[in-house]
Parts: C-alpha cells; sequence; structure tokens
C-alpha cells in the first residue's frame, strides 16, 4: 500500500468506528499497522511546491538571460549572486525549523536553492562569454545540488539529480573521454544517493515517483556506460558497437531486475517495483529476438567482444552477488527471466568458427529456456505459489509466433497457427478470469 | 546527525558560493592582466535556452602546424604560440603539448590531426548579447562577417588561459557600434 492510500484509510477511520464498522481496538491497530510518516510530503503538495519553485526558478533564469547591458560587470554579477543568497537564506530558515517545517516548504526551500546555484553558473559564464559545452555546465549544477537531497530531504531535487546524471552520461559516450569525463562516471554519481539522507530514519519505502525516475535513470546511465566501453578503440571517430553493446544491456537488465530487495520489497506488488518491470520486460524481449538464428548470430559476436572487456568482468560480479542474494530469498520466477541473459554465454564456446550455423545453437537453447519459463510461470500458479500465468502464456504465444515467423512454413500454415494460437489465448484468459472469480467467491 | 547536516549545508553553500567565484576571479585575472590579441572571426548563430543570446564567435584559423614527429590525439590540450601580423591580428604560429617557454600563448584542444596539420577547437564560442540588441546585432554580424575588414574578436591570453572580451569592427567595439544603429 502506498502512502497515499494509507493516508485516505486513516482518513475514513474515525467515521467507521462512528458507524460500528470498527472496534476502537481495530481502528488503532491498523492506525499503528498504517502509520505515515508526517515528514514525508503528499504528491499534491509536492507537484504544487515543486512547480511553484519550477516557475519562480525558470523566471529568474530567463530575467537574467536578457542581459542587462546597461548594467557593469559587478552590478550584473551581483544579479547573480542575490537570488543564490536569499535562496540559501531561506534553506537556512528551514533547517532550523527542523521538523517543524512542512515538507512542501522544504521540498521548495530545496528546489530554489538548486535552481538559484544553476541560474547563478549560467549567468556568471554569460558575463564572461565563457564557452563550453552544456554537459560541464550540468554536471556542475547537478554535484552542487546533490547536498541540498540529503539535508532538505528533497524528493524534487533527487529527481531532479537523477535525470541530470542519466542525461550527463548519455552526452559523454564520445570515444575517447578520460573515466572521469565519461559514462563511467554514472555508477560513482548514483551512489550519491546512497545515504539518501543522513539523519533521516527510513520508515517508509521510496515514493513510487522516485522508485520509477531512479530505475529509469540507471537504465538509461548505464545503458550508456555499455555504449561507451564498447566502442572500437583502433578507430579516430566513436563507432558504435551495437552487437556487443546489446548483451551488456542485457546484462544490466538482469542486475536491475535482480536489484537486492528487503522482504517487505519482495512482498510488494510487481507493479510498485519498476526495475523488476522494466528489466523483466528487457530481457523477455532479448529473449524472442534470440530465438531467431540470425539474432542470436549477432548477440554471440557481441559475446565475442564484450567478455574481452573489464565493465563486462565487473557486471559478471555483481549479478553474481545478486544472484545469490535473489536466491536466498526464493525470489526463483525473477531468477529464472533473469537467467535469459547468461544463455549467449553457454551457447557461445561450443559455436566459435561454425560459420553461418552459429546461431542455431543460441535459438534453440533460448527457445527452450523461455518455453520453461512460460509454463513454470503458468504453473506455479495452480499449484498454489506465486506465479505469473498470464506473463507465462503471453511469453508462449509470444514464442510461438516468432518461431513460426523464423520458420521456412507456407503463409497459409503460418496463418491458421497464428489464429490458433490467439484463440488459445483468448480463451486462456477466460478460464483464468473464471479461475480467479471462482478462488475470490470461496475466501469470501 | 544535526550536527552533520548543518556541517552538509554549510559546505555546499560554500561550495555554490566557491564555483562561480573561483571562476571570476579566474577571468578577471585574465581581463586586468592578459595581453589583447586579435583574431578574424567567421559565422553567427544565436541562441542558448539557459543563457540567452549571443554571437557564435569562430576564429577564421581552424588549423595550426602539428607538432613534429608527435601524436596529437583527438581531444589533448595543446598550445599555441600566438604571433601578431602586420595587420594586427593574431594567429596560432606553431603548436606544442606543453606551454611555451616564452611569449604569449592559448591553450586549445585539438579535434583531429591529419598530416602536418591539426584542427583546433578554441577555449570561445560565443559572445552573450543584451536580448534587445540581439537582432540588431544579427544583422550587423551579417552585413560585416564578409567585409574585406572582417570582425575581430578582442580576446585577453595569460598563462594560456584566454577571455574573450569584446568584438570589434575596424578598431570600434561591437555595444558602440550597435547602440548607435538602434538610435
Amino acid at each position: 500500500m502506498n502512502s497515499s492510500h494509507q493516508r485516505w484509510l486513516l482518513e475514513q477511520l474515525p467515521q467507521w468506528e462512528r458507524e460500528g464498522l470498527l472496534t476502537t481496538e481495530a481502528a488503532r491497530t491498523l492506525r499503528e499497522r498504517f502509520a505515515t510518516d508526517a515528514s514525508q510530503p503528499g504528491l499534491a503538495q509536492m507537484v504544487m511546491g515543486s512547480l511553484g519553485a519550477l516557475l519562480i526558478g525558470s523566471g529568474l533564469i530567463a530575467i537574467l538571460g536578457y542581459n542587462w547591458d546597461e548594467f557593469t560587470r559587478p552590478v550584473r554579477l551581483l544579479f547573480a549572486f542575490l537570488p543564490l543568497l536569499l535562496t540559501q537564506l531561506f534553506s537556512l530558515r528551514v533547517l532550523q525549523r527542523g521538523e517543524a517545517a512542512a515538507a512542501w516548504v522544504r521540498e521548495v526551500a530545496a528546489l530554489l536553492q538548486a535552481l538559484a546555484a544553476g541560474a547563478c553558473i549560467a549567468l556568471v559564464s554569460q558575463i564572461y562569454n565563457m564557452g563550453g559545452e552544456w554537459p560541464d555546465f550540468l554536471f556542475w549544477w547537478f554535484i552542487l545540488s546533490l547536498p541540498l537531497v540529503w539535508v532538505l530531504r528533497s524528493h524534487a531535487v533527487a529527481i531532479f539529480y537523477l535525470i541530470a546524471i542519466a542525461i550527463w552520461s548519455m552526452g559523454q559516450v564520445e570515444h575517447g573521454r578520460p573515466w572521469f569525463d565519461s559514462p563511467l562516471l554514472y555508477p560513482v554519481l548514483l551512489l550519491g544517493l546512497l545515504p539518501y539522507w543522513p539523519g533521516w530514519k527510513n520508515k517508509l519505502p521510496l515514493s513510487i515517483s522516485v522508485r520509477w525516475v531512479m530505475t529509469l535513470s540507471a537504465i538509461f546511465g548505464l545503458g550508456s556506460v555499455a555504449v561507451f566501453v564498447a566502442q572500437k578503440v583502433d578507430s579516430p571517430y566513436s563507432s558504435f558497437d551495437d552487437e556487443t553493446y546489446v548483451w551488456l544491456w542485457t546484462l544490466t537488465a538482469a542486475i536491475i531486475a535482480l536489484f537486492p530487495l528487503t522482504q517487505a520489497g519482495i512482498d510488494e506488488s510487481t507493479g510498485r517495483k519498476p526495475q523488476v518491470v522494466l528489466g523483466t520486460l528487457w530481457l523477455l524481449g532479448f529473449g524472442i529476438v534470440a530465438t531467431f538464428r540470425s539474432s542470436a548470430r549477432h548477440i554471440l559476436d557481441g559475446v565475442a567482444h564484450a567478455v574481452l572487456l573489464p565493465w563486462c568482468w565487473g557486471l559478471f560480479a555483481v549479478l553474481a552477488g545478486f544472484v545469490v542474494l535473489a536466491a536466498m530469498h526464493r525470489r526463483w520466477a525473477v531468477l529464472a527471466i533473469a537467467s535469459v541473459a547468461l544463455l549467449p554465454l553457454l551457447a557461445w564456446p561450443f559455436v566459435q568458427g561454425k560459420g553461418d550455423s552459429v546461431g542455431t545453437l543460441l535459438s534453440s537453447l533460448v527457445t527452450l529456456h523461455l518455453s520453461a519459463v512460460g509454463i513454470t510461470l503458468i504453473v506455479l500458479d495452480f499449484i498454489g505459489k506465486v506465479g505469473a500465468p498470464r506473463l507465462g502464456a503471453t511469453l508462449l504465444s509470444a514464442l510461438i509466433l516468432a518461431r513460426m515467423s523464423d520458420s521456412q512454413l507456407s503463409l497459409l500454415t503460418k496463418g491458421i497457427a497464428f489464429i490458433l494460437v490467439g484463440v488459445a489465448f483468448l480463451a486462456f484468459n477466460y478460464f483464468m478470469s473464471r479461475r480467479h472469480r471462482q478462488l475470490t467467491l470461496v475466501t469470501v | 546527525m544535526k550536527l552533520l547536516s548543518w556541517i552538509i549545508f554549510g559546505l555546499t553553500a560554500l561550495a555554490q558560493w566557491a564555483a562561480p567565484l573561483a571562476q571570476i576571479s579566474s577571468h578577471e585575472q585574465v581581463l586586468t592582466q592578459g595581453t589583447l590579441i586579435k583574431l578574424k572571426c567567421t559565422a553567427p548563430d544565436p541562441y542558448d535556452p539557459l543563457r540567452g543570446r549571443f554571437l557564435a564567435v569562430r576564429p577564421e584559423q581552424r588549423e595550426a602546424p602539428a607538432p613534429k614527429d608527435m601524436l596529437v590525439p583527438s581531444g589533448a590540450t595543446v598550445y599555441g604560440l600566438l604571433s601578431t601580423g602586420p595587420d594586427g591580428l593574431a594567429t596560432v604560429a606553431s603548436l606544442s603539448l606543453t606551454p611555451p617557454a616564452s611569449g604569449d600563448y592559448i591553450r586549445l584542444k585539438s579535434t583531429y590531426t591529419y598530416g602536418d596539420k591539426t584542427q583546433l577547437q578554441w577555449p570561445f564560442d560565443r559572445f552573450y548579447i543584451n536580448e534587445k540588441l540581439a537582432p540588431e546585432a544579427d544583422q550587423w554580424f551579417a552585413e560585416n562577417i564578409r567585409s574585406a575588414k572582417g570582425i575581430t574578436a578582442e580576446v585577453r591570453v595569460l598563462n594560456g588561459r584566454a577571455v574573450l572580451a569584446d568584438l570589434s569592427l575596424d578598431g570600434k567595439p561591437f555595444r558602440e557600434i550597435l547602440k548607435a544603429r538602434v538610435k
């Protein structure tokens, strides 16, 4: 249950007590169980506060961008630093008030200060006609904003930081950059959020919006690292090697999907775990593509290049750690799906120097593996364990369609097969809906 | 923990001042103590969403002789020794991978080396202008960029660092010309 649901529940309790739906004792138990952290802002507060701060900050930047030619350089510099000073004083006051400061005020203070810091750097570079690229500006802006996430516990600045580090990493994929000015810095930048606010007792899990932004940031940030390390070093220009980085992306997707969770995190619904949703989607998509023989051949070419890269071995090490933790928590379904990423590695030693037939082994291996995963996801549900029957059926249907497309069968045969798969899929969906309804009635 | 928050906040506030102040100090030093050089420029291009209107300033010289017997990788920092011609305009006469022992020089980036030439990336590329003057500046730039006199960038250099101080045409500062045109 997310915090907005919890707040709604707590608001209803007095009414339900008055109506006799709940005893005082039951209401107290619910209050204790679903207590909200009052120091965390509600979504509406956060959006309104952030919007206000964004409008003020954007207005400030636009006014400064006008370039006040009539004023001397010192006066223009004063314009740059005055808003920064004022927002710092505002944040100082908020920090002094501590827990007494409303959550949305903290958000506004942090966001305004972050925007004023960015505006100050921009104006100074305008006054002195400094050159430089936008990623350099962005880098200093988010570095100088990061501590505000810690001290003012600002979700808005955390989201800004996560988006900014991903954008910065994607802007740095050019060949030949030193590691500290390349996407290789992204994991270190992401760790900047690890303290996630010293002094804050983390009673509640991260909000769903921060989780989604964090996952997307990790996908784009780590994805840009893969693109950067996979470039051909013998070329004077950037030469992207898609065969290599696609497999590195897949290893990254497996790591993201298997990111360690506490038991409470595992018990949450899948929809509240964007890392599992997005990681799984990529892995299954990759698996289906790998069933095509020509794609499998390219994937194996990529594996041959990737295993020579230190980044690839770093991913293996992290993946191994996450696999162990996932096994300890019995996250079998996610483990089964994540294992798709390692299938090319299994096939690779057997196909070297085998010419055009190299794709067949991987294609067959992935087909078998995905079939087993699909069937397992269905069977788990029928034997009373946590499964995903609809995902399993979708996977099997996609697999059949992919295999049929890649075959030499006539169009008529393919057409009939597609219709049969479609009918079977709808029938299964209908059957599962009925079964779910019956089980619900029995429980009631 | 409260103390830690205060320390982090204090350091952040200081860093937010220190980063732009360090840039200001460095640029002011070059502007006040640096040698004035003039470079002939080409082609305009006018907008930055964060910092407003500007004129793209591209010195005409795009390449210089590569250092002899040295491989200059793309993106490497190189030092250009400046020499001033009889017309008063400066050019990069030679490049080296270390700062020259004497003479005025400028720190540049090499973008690509072919044969005995290295392509250069200058450390400045824009001149910010007032929004009201921008349309006039565009027109002025277009009218004069291909004239025989051409537009010159006035740059101060000190210990390799360069700061674009002004643009001028025939010795007259750019802003004065624009203000006279707007009247």
